[in-house]
């Protein structure tokens, strides 16, 4: 008897230790929850307040939709798997647990695929609003952020034509954008990481509605720049791509350019860049070097001029690498003009150079825009692809 | 679990006081009967037949055959024996013939006291034929088929070997099936059995010993092992063990098992059982004892490790690689059968975070409208299969089938449809059930753990499944089966034993047996026994 007290003790006592040893735990069915995919911060229209439009599935119209959806027609879906429920507040966090006087589910936030910023609101400035998505558990650190060129809410009522939610569509959308490398996708790690550092400038793309009434669509337009956490200009797909060189976030894309020799372009596929930013402090002023290795196929021609002979291969590389200096250059200006360093060349001078870096630190505005720049692209052509020479008709003599 | 079983049974002290009760009343028994009746055999065979008929006389199968030496009337004799349990041919031909037709007595040579032994040497042509006074121990041996010759004027008494009975023909096991191996399973006699086991071992130091235990039904119980190769002090412990069961009856090597189990109070088995003589004399032959039990096919094998469970016979008659992979998908399938339902419902109600999604998707769907929490539903899917499992098991065959398709309509179609249960649900349960079968030696243990993991999974979450996890890990080592830890060759590590765990090494790298097991004699086999083609010299020199 007494044993078996002792026992029961002992396991109370291990039981209550390890409960309270535990994190943040909460029970919740599946059909409690109110899963968020997608969320837009805009400025409510006509005061200070903010409005946040939170996209929430809708699970049991998920279910009736899936497998005879091409049977009954978009037309019939309705309002679609998504419920895009609005709420306004001075807070985030109290206007994100506002949502619960409006939703019979407690929102449920890590499945939260995009963040969007309306315009307005970037340009007032965004860091108050980033708090709660970084100091709540809930939320996750790699959701997708993107700027609306206008109202968030607007980009999230328009229905995907491939996805049943329209925020997994957005989200799809990103990840497809590596193809080109013409926008800069962006996590919301990563663009705090941009808005800590003292000079480096944020970046997030660009995303806007297009089309009228039945036929809206939603398409990537470029990328959007703040200093410190205020949108303040944008670049546009070129310039993007020019960024993202120097960057060395470039996974694939094309590039034309003229056929040597001829009337009609090449396409070049790029299957590989690598870039390397060094710097050097030559009498108090900063010096920035570029190098990007790229290699590429031939993708497309519609020359009809054999382009494989060693001669057009070094031709061809020599428009590529000028087609790449051009693109870094309109980056490189663009970056100037807005007096945003967009390509964090203050803080490699930081990190190369620390002492030099505490002289200059406080002047870096003022030295960016006159910064000088050293561009360096190899190109390299490896491959034509099928074929060698065209499918076309031999040249006539 | 066990600390509850403790209490009760420590509780229970009047449980203790009525077994000491009944077994002092056993032990007087005999002395009820009078205080008059004599242990011995008297001189005069009326006086000893009416003794033994007294003991077993009114029984429908005892046949008392009286017969006089020759045609004379004088010397008088008496046969006792059970028709079916002896071989009538062998008491025909080889004991009332010569007895009768060739006896040596006549009315001038009445038989003296020295003549049953002169009977036992000169006159049987039977192979075990001992003598004795003892009247409990005659009627032992008649009840277990021997023929009782009793001689007027002879107080001693032959038991001639004459048992054969009706016996299952060596069969194919039922519950230890294999492609490629032999099909021959033990059965209920075990006569055989110890005869399949010598037929695998022809060696000298296959020692089988018997003894019997059950007051009442006197079970014959045999230790197979291998002198030299099992360790003396187990083979001790087993006997020792055996000898302390005093209980009135044995009828199969359950319970046997129950009573020299280490941990009793355990949901896992320290004895193994198996029903193939390969699979006994495999194990007889990397150093454990087997325990064969008259009147059941599965014979005890101990010390028994957790890998054990998931060996099988074929495994060893298979090339390695196969067999390797088929092992790891074993030990996968028994934590798919302990932990599946569990940690579905930890992910639907704790951890949503972290599944995919677009599973998030489908699942979140096909539980929309579901009346129930995620625990019920996993407790009672698991209950309804449990009793779907049992009813197809103990009904004939062909309403088995007829049971699980209604199950398997009602559960798998119905309650879906109906919005009782949600369908990925169904999949985690079926899944669950079909992995339970994988690892047959570890199905009822593997029961009683999914249902603590779900209980705990659905109280804490994930949290509570490592908690239970540390806690059957923490019991696992503690166990021991025979003084062998239960985990071993893993905990203990024995590195080397470990090319016969999670993979199955070839045959011919498996140079030593189990360390923990085979230790006195630990070599199996040479070394370099790896086939290979000849080497140039040799081919040359031939």
């Amino acid at each position: 008897m007494k044993g078996l007290i002792k026992i029961i003790v002992t396991l109370l006592i291990i039981i209550i230790l390890t409960l309270g040893t535990t994190g943040c735990w909460n029970r919740r069915e599946l059909p409690a929850l109110g899963i968020v995919m997608g969320v837009g911060i805009d400025k409510a229209e006509g005061t200070d307040k903010l409005e946040i439009t939170a996209q929430i599935i809708k699970t049991s119209e998920l279910k009736s939709s899936t497998p005879e959806e091409g049977g009954t027609g978009s037309g019939s879906s309705g309002a679609g798997a998504y419920w895009n429920v609005k709420n306004s507040g001075e807070s985030m966090f109290s206007t994100v647990r506002g949502f619960t006087h409006r939703t019979s589910r407690k929102l449920y936030w890590p499945h939260n695929q995009i963040i969007i910023f309306g315009q307005s609101l970037a340009e007032q400035g965004i860091q108050e609003y980033l708090d709660f998505l970084l100091r709540d558990q809930e939320t996750r650190l790699d959701v997708l952020m993107l700027v609306a060129e206008d109202k968030s809410s607007d980009i999230l009522s328009v229905k995907s034509h491939l996805e049943k939610i329209p925020s997994v569509g957005i989200s799809d959308l990103m990840d497809s954008q590596a193809a080109n490398s013409q926008t800069s996708v962006i996590r919301l790690n990563q663009f705090v990481t941009r808005l800590m550092s003292p000079t480096t400038a944020p970046i997030a793309p660009i995303i806007s509605v297009q089309g009228k009434a039945d036929n809206k669509e939603l398409a990537v337009s470029g990328t959007a720049v703040f200093k410190r956490d205020k949108l303040i200009g944008q670049m546009n797909k070129e310039e993007t791509r020019g960024l993202l060189w120097v960057i060395n976030e470039i996974k694939s894309g094309i590039i034309d350019i003229k056929c040597p020799d001829q009337e009609g372009t090449v396409s070049l596929e790029i299957i590989n860049a690598k870039s390397k930013i060094t710097s050097e402090i030559i009498d108090h002023k900063p010096y920035i070097k570029i190098d990007v290795k790229e290699e590429g196929n031939i993708g497309d021609q519609s020359c009809t001029a054999s382009l494989v002979s060693p001669d057009a291969v070094a031709a061809i590389e020599e428009k590529e690498n000028e087609a790449i200096k051009d693109e870094i250059e309109s980056a490189l200006s663009k970056a100037k003009k807005l007096n945003a360093d967009v390509f964090g060349f203050g803080d490699i001078l930081h990190k190369k150079h620390p002492k030099e870096w505490q002289e200059i630190k406080d002047d870096w505005d003022k030295i960016f825009p006159d910064l000088e720049v050293e561009i360096l692209v190899e190109a390299k052509l490896r491959r034509s692809g099928n074929l060698g020479p065209p499918a076309a008709p031999p040249e006539k003599e | 679990m066990g600390v509850v079983l403790r209490y009760l049974i420590k509780k229970s002290k009047f449980l203790k006081l009525l077994s000491q009760n009944a077994l002092e009343r056993k032990k007087q028994e005999p002395s009820q009967d009078g205080p008059n009746t004599p242990t011995n055999l008297s001189q005069s065979l009326k006086t000893n037949l009416d003794l033994i008929k007294g003991i077993i006389g009114n029984n429908y199968d005892v046949v008392i055959r009286e017969f006089t030496f020759e045609r004379q009337r004088q010397v008088n004799a008496a046969l006792i024996y059970l028709s079916g349990m002896t071989d009538p041919t062998i008491i025909n031909e080889s004991i009332l013939k010569p007895l009768m037709f060739e006896s040596p007595f006549t009315i001038n040579s009445a038989p003296k006291l020295d003549d049953v032994e002169m009977i036992r040497t000169t006159m049987l042509t039977v192979g075990e034929v001992n003598k004795s006074a003892n009247i409990d121990e005659i009627v032992d041996s008649c009840l277990s088929g021997s023929t009782i010759l009793l001689v007027d004027n002879c107080h001693e008494a032959l038991m001639i070997m004459t048992a054969d009975w009706k016996s299952r023909s060596v069969d194919e096991p039922k519950t230890e099936s294999v492609v490629r191996g032999p099909r021959e399973g033990f059965i209920e006699s075990l006569l055989t059995n110890t005869t399949l086991l010598r037929r695998k071992i022809k060696n000298s130091d296959l020692t089988i010993e018997s003894m019997k235990i059950g007051q009442r039904t006197k079970t014959s119980v045999c230790i197979a092992y291998i002198k030299g190769l099992a360790n003396p002090l187990l083979i001790e412990e087993i006997k020792r063990r055996l000898n302390d069961i005093k209980t009135d009856s044995i009828l199969e090597s359950g319970y046997i098992e129950q009573f020299i189990e280490d941990a009793p109070f355990s949901i896992f088995s320290t004895v193994a059982n198996t029903e193939k003589p390969d699979s006994a004399a495999a194990k007889i032959l990397e150093g454990r004892a087997a325990i064969l039990i008259d009147g059941t096919p599965f014979a005890l094998t101990v010390p028994m490790l957790l890998i054990e469970s998931f060996q099988s016979s074929e495994d060893y008659y298979s090339r390695p690689y196969f067999v390797s992979f088929i092992r790891m998908i074993r030990y996968l399938a028994y934590a798919i059968s302990i932990l599946a339902p569990a940690i579905y419902v930890a992910l639907t109600t704790f951890h949503q975070e972290l599944i995919p999604t677009p599973l998030l998707f489908s699942m979140a769907s096909a539980q929309e409208g579901v009346p129930f929490p995620a625990l019920v539903e996993a407790m009672g899917m698991g209950v309804v299969f449990e009793i779907l499992r049992e009813a197809g098991v103990r009904l004939p065959r062909p309403v088995g089938q007829a049971v699980s398709i209604v199950g398997a309509l009602v559960i798998g179609q119905s309650a879906v449809t109906a919005g009782l249960i949600g369908a990925p649900m169904v999949i985690v349960v079926a899944l669950t059930a079909v992995a339970s079968f994988v690892v047959p030696a570890q199905t009822d243990s593997g029961g009683i753990l999914r249902i603590l993991f779900v209980i705990l999974a659905g109280f804490s979450g994930g949290f509570g499944i490592m908690i239970g996890f540390i806690g059957l890990l923490i019991h696992l080592t503690s166990l021991r089966s025979f003084g062998t830890p239960y985990l071993s060759p893993l905990a203990p590590l024995s590195v080397s034993d470990l090319k016969d765990s999670f993979i199955r090494a070839p045959l011919w790298a498996m140079i030593a047996r189990p360390r923990t097991i085979g230790w006195p004699d630990p070599k199996r086999q040479e070394f370099r026994l790896k086939p290979s083609p000849p080497l140039e010299e040799d081919t040359q020199s031939k």
